[in-house]
C-alpha cells in the first residue's frame, strides 16, 4: 500500500539529514507505530506520506515515495485527498466549520460529492465512530477525546485507504484513549484500512501494533515485529522494562503475557504490604469549599482539601473533569471561584508579582506561554531581573534541569522536553514554595519524561517543597506522586495515598501493577526492591 | 427529535421589518416597546453559541451610543428654543463657522430631541443585533448565492479561529498572571502580543495543511452538503413582521 525506496529528507538551513536511505513497505490493513524521541523526524515521516512534506514545509527529499501507486512527487497532498487520511498532532488546529455534522460535510463538499453520497456517508461514519449523539454539537464544546473522534471521522468520510495519525492519544485520558485505540482496532480488522500510528505513550499502543518503526533521529530506523524492536529499543513501555528487570528471556507485550511469564516470580513472594510514604503535618494549601461556575456546567462543586508540606499530589481525572479549574483556583487567578484557598494562610488570590513568583510557580498546560523573549538568553535575563538574583543564575539552574539549550536559540524551535526545562527554570529561579504543573508530559518521550520525574522529586524532597500536577499518565504518577486526588464531574471522588488510589481503579492502575497485582508493587523499582528485600 | 432550525433568512428578513417600522412610527416609546418584544425572542430562541451574545453586546453599545449621543447633543448642537434647564458657558467661534455652537443654553426640548432620535437608533442597532443573535452566520453564509460561497467558505473559517484566539488570548494573560507579571500596561499586551502571534501563526500553518490534506481547492466546483429548506414557519414568522410594517 505504502513503498518508501531510498528516501532521504533534509530540511532547508539545516544539516542534519532527518530521514536518511529508508526503505519500507507497509502492506494493505497494517497498523505501523512509529516510535522515536521528541525531534527524531516522526512527525515529518508521517506528513511525507501524503506529500505535506517537502510539498507544504519546504526540505529537499531524495528518493521515492507511492501511495497505492501514486508517488507524491507527482500527486500533491490534496489529490490524495481521496486516499490518505491524516490526523495531526492538534486536531482542533485542523477544524474548519463549527459543527460536526458540517466539520464532516467538509471535505466531502471540496470534492463536489453528490448530497445524496455526503448524506449517506456521514450518518455511516457517525455510527462507524459513535458520534450520532453529537452531530449538532458546536465542535468547541466537545471534549478531547470526542475531538479526536471527530478529526478521526472527518478523515474517513472520503474512504481513504490509509489513515495517518500523529499522537493521537496524547491529550487523552486512559479512557477516552482505550476508546480511540479500539476504534482504530475495528477499522483495521473490519475494513482492513492502513493505520500509521506516531505516539510517545507505549504502553497504551504496543498492544495494537503489527509493526514498529523505530527512527533513532541520526537518520537510522528500524522496522521489525513488536518483539523484535522491544528486544533492543531504548524506548520501551514499563511492561518491557519489567520483563528487562526480571531477566525475562522473552518480552510480553501485554498484561496478559506477562502475568503469566512471571507467575513464579509472584508465587515466590510472600505477600507484601504497601509502603507509604509518611506525611508531614504542616498544611500548605488549604482549599475550603471552592466552588466554580462555566455557564451553566459546574466546574468545581464545593472542593474541600489540605495539601502539607513535601508532598507530592498528582490530580487526576477525566477529560474535563475540572482539574485544571482546580489548580487555577490554588493559583489564585480563576476569577470565577468562590470559596477560600489559603497558600501559607495567605489567600491566593491576593499574591502579587513578586511575592506571587517566591510562593507558588506555575507550569501552564503550554509552557510557551510563559515565554515572550526572541531568545533563551533574554528570557533568563528577564527571570534574572524579576527576581533580583545574579545575571546567569537561571541560565546555570536551565543548564543543571536541561543541559545542551543554546543561549541564542528561539523558545519556539526547543523541543517540547526543552522548553519544558525552560519554563520550569524560570520558574524555579522565584525559588517558589509550591509548584503546579498543569499536565507537564503531553508530548515528552520517555527520556524527557524521566528527567521531568528526577527534577520534580529533588524539589519536593530535598528542598522540601510541594509539588501539585494535573495529568493523564498513570505511570508519572506512579513513579512521582506521594498522593492522588481524583476528580469526577467537579467532586473529589477518592483522595489518599499513589498506592490506594491507583490500585483501587483498574483504568487507572499502571501496568506493572497489573502484572503484579495483587502484589502491592507501581513501578519497576517497587518490584526490584521488593525482589532484593526478599533474596536470601 | 432535534429542533429543525429555522431559515437563516427568516430572524433576518423579520427583523429588517420591525426596524422599517421602527424607523417609520419614529416614536420613542415605540423604540422602547420593540426592543421588550425582540428581547423576549432573544430570550426564548436564542443559541447557546458564541453568536449568541451578540444581542446583549448590541444592547451595550446601543446604550454607549445613547450616551455620547445626548453628550455631544448637550455640548454642541443647534439651539432649539424652548425652557432652558441650564446654561453653559459659550465657546465664540469665527464667523465663517455659522451654524455651529459649542456651549450655549440648554434647553428641555433640545434634550429629549436627542434623546429620542438616539433611543429610535439604538432601537434598531438592537433589533439586529437581535436577529445576528438568532442566527448562526455559518447557515447565513450557507444559503449565500454560488458566486459568493468561495468567499463564504473563507468568511467561515474566520469566525471559526476568532473564538480561538480570544481563548488564548486569556489563557496567555492567564499564564502571564501566574509568572507574577502585571497585566496592566503597555508592555503587558506586548508581553501577551509575541506568543499569541507566534501561536496564531502556527495554528494557521496547521490549518492550511489539514485543508490541503482534505482536498479543499482540488475540484473546481464544491458540492453542498444539506440544503437548507424555506418551511411554514418561516413564511409565518416573515408575515408576522410585514404586517407589523405594513399597519406602522
Amino acid at each position: 500500500m505504502i513503498k518508501f525506496s531510498n528516501v532521504s529528507l533534509i530540511y532547508p538551513n539545516s544539516t542534519k539529514t532527518v530521514i536518511e536511505n529508508l526503505t519500507l513497505e507497509i502492506s494493505e490493513g497494517e497498523l505501523v507505530l512509529v516510535i522515536g524521541a521528541t525531534g527524531s523526524g516522526k512527525s515529518s515521516l508521517l506528513r511525507l506520506i501524503n506529500g505535506l512534506v517537502p510539498h507544504h514545509t519546504g526540505g529537499i527529499l531524495a528518493g521515492d515515495i507511492s501511495v497505492n501507486g501514486l508517488s507524491t512527487r507527482e500527486v500533491k497532498p490534496g489529490g490524495l485527498a481521496h486516499l490518505i487520511g491524516i490526523v495531526g498532532q492538534n486536531p482542533i488546529n485542523g477544524f474548519v466549520a463549527d459543527t460536526v455534522e458540517e466539520e464532516l460535510a467538509f471535505s466531502m463538499e471540496a470534492l463536489n460529492l453528490a448530497p445524496e453520497t455526503m448524506r449517506k456517508r456521514v450518518e455511516e461514519v457517525l455510527d462507524l465512530l459513535s458520534l450520532a449523539s453529537l452531530r449538532a454539537r458546536t465542535i468547541a464544546t466537545l471534549s478531547g477525546g470526542e475531538q479526536q473522534r471527530v478529526a478521526i471521522a472527518s478523515a474517513l468520510v472520503l474512504h481513504p485507504k490509509v489513515l495517518v495519525l500523529d499522537e493521537p492519544t496524547s491529550a487523552l485520558d486512559p479512557i477516552a484513549a482505550e476508546e480511540v485505540l479500539s476504534i482504530l482496532h475495528r477499522l483495521v480488522h473490519d475494513l482492513s484500512l492502513t493505520v500509521i500510528i506516531a505516539e510517545h505513550k507505549l504502553e497504551r499502543v504496543i498492544g495494537f501494533a503489527d509493526r514498529i518503526l523505530h527512527i533513532s533521529g541520526d537518520g537510522n530506523s528500524v522496522i521489525g515485529t513488536p518483539d523484535e524492536i522491544m528486544k533492543i529499543s531504548s524506548i520501551a513501555p514499563p511492561i518491557v522494562h519489567l520483563a528487562r528487570a526480571l531477566g525475562l528471556e522473552e518480552v510480553g507485550l501485554s498484561v496478559r503475557d506477562m502475568r503469566r511469564m512471571t507467575e513464579n516470580v509472584r508465587a515466590n513472594t510472600p505477600l507484601s504490604s504497601p509502603h507509604i510514604n509518611p506525611v508531614s503535618h504542616i498544611p500548605v494549601i488549604e482549599i475550603k469549599k471552592l466552588s466554580m461556575v462555566h455557564g451553566t456546567t459546574i466546574a468545581l462543586n464545593e472542593v474541600s482539601a489540605t495539601i502539607f508540606d513535601n508532598e507530592i499530589v498528582a490530580v487526576m481525572g477525566r477529560n474535563g473533569a475540572g482539574k485544571s479549574s482546580l489548580l487555577r483556583s490554588i493559583a489564585g487567578v480563576s476569577d470565577g471561584a468562590t470559596g477560600h484557598v489559603h497558600v501559607h494562610s495567605i489567600n491566593s488570590k491576593d499574591l502579587h508579582s513578586k511575592v506571587r513568583r517566591a510562593t507558588i510557580g506555575y507550569i501552564p498546560q503550554e509552557p510557551s506561554d510563559l515565554l515572550y523573549a526572541q531568545t533563551v538568553s533574554q528570557e533568563c535575563a528577564h527571570a534574572d531581573r524579576d527576581n533580583e538574583i545574579a545575571p546567569g543564575s537561571t541560565y546555570t539552574l536551565l543548564t543543571q534541569l536541561v543541559p545542551g539549550i543554546s543561549l541564542h536559540a528561539h523558545p519556539r524551535d526547543l523541543s517540547e522536553g526543552q522548553r519544558l526545562g525552560l519554563a520550569l527554570s524560570i520558574v524555579l529561579s522565584a525559588n517558589p514554595k509550591i509548584l503546579i504543573l498543569d499536565e507537564p508530559t503531553r508530548g515528552l518521550d520517555y527520556e524527557a519524561k524521566k528527567s521531568l520525574t528526577r527534577i520534580l522529586l529533588e524539589f519536593a524532597t530535598v528542598f522540601n517543597r510541594t509539588v501539585v500536577l494535573a495529568t493523564h499518565d498513570v505511570e508519572l504518577v506512579a513513579e512521582l506522586a506521594t498522593r492522588v486526588i481524583f476528580i469526577a464531574d467537579g467532586d473529589i471522588v477518592a483522595d489518599g495515598p499513589t498506592i490506594d488510589v491507583l490500585l483501587s481503579s483498574p483504568a487507572f492502575a499502571p501496568q506493572v501493577s497489573k502484572v503484579m497485582s495483587p502484589q502491592p508493587w507501581l513501578t519497576v523499582r517497587d518490584v526490584v526492591a521488593a525482589l532484593e528485600a526478599n533474596a536470601p | 427529535m432535534r429542533k429543525t432550525p429555522l431559515h437563516p433568512l427568516t430572524w433576518w428578513i423579520w427583523s429588517f421589518a420591525v426596524a422599517i417600522c421602527v424607523a417609520r412610527v419614529n416614536a420613542p416609546a415605540f423604540a422602547i416597546a420593540s426592543v421588550g418584544v425582540v428581547g423576549v425572542i432573544v430570550y426564548f430562541f436564542r443559541e447557546d453559541a458564541p453568536w449568541g451574545k451578540s444581542f446583549i453586546w448590541t444592547l451595550k453599545l446601543a446604550a454607549w451610543i445613547l450616551v455620547i449621543r445626548t453628550y455631544i447633543a448637550v455640548v454642541i448642537g443647534v439651539p432649539i428654543p424652548g425652557t432652558t434647564i441650564f446654561s453653559l458657558p459659550q465657546i465664540p467661534l469665527p464667523s465663517w463657522m455659522p451654524g455651529v455652537r459649542i456651549g450655549g443654553a440648554v434647553t428641555l426640548e433640545r434634550i429629549s430631541s436627542a434623546i429620542s432620535e438616539g433611543l429610535i437608533i439604538c432601537a434598531i442597532i438592537v433589533i439586529f443585533g437581535a436577529a445576528a443573535s438568532l442566527t448562526s452566520p455559518h447557515r447565513l453564509l450557507r444559503v449565500l448565492p454560488v458566486y459568493m460561497y468561495e468567499f463564504g467558505v473563507s468568511v467561515v473559517i474566520a469566525t471559526t479561529i476568532l473564538p480561538q484566539l480570544v481563548t488564548s488570548f486569556s489563557r496567555i494573560r492567564t499564564a502571564q498572571r501566574l509568572r507574577g507579571q502585571s497585566i496592566k500596561g503597555f508592555a503587558s499586551y506586548r508581553r501577551v502580543a509575541i506568543p499569541l502571534l507566534e501561536e496564531s501563526l502556527a495554528r494557521s500553518l496547521d490549518l492550511a495543511a489539514a485543508m490541503d490534506s482534505r482536498g479543499y481547492g482540488i475540484s473546481r466546483k464544491r458540492s453542498r452538503y444539506r440544503p437548507i429548506r424555506w418551511r411554514f414557519v418561516d413564511t409565518a414568522i416573515v408575515a408576522t413582521g410585514l404586517i407589523v410594517m405594513g399597519l406602522s
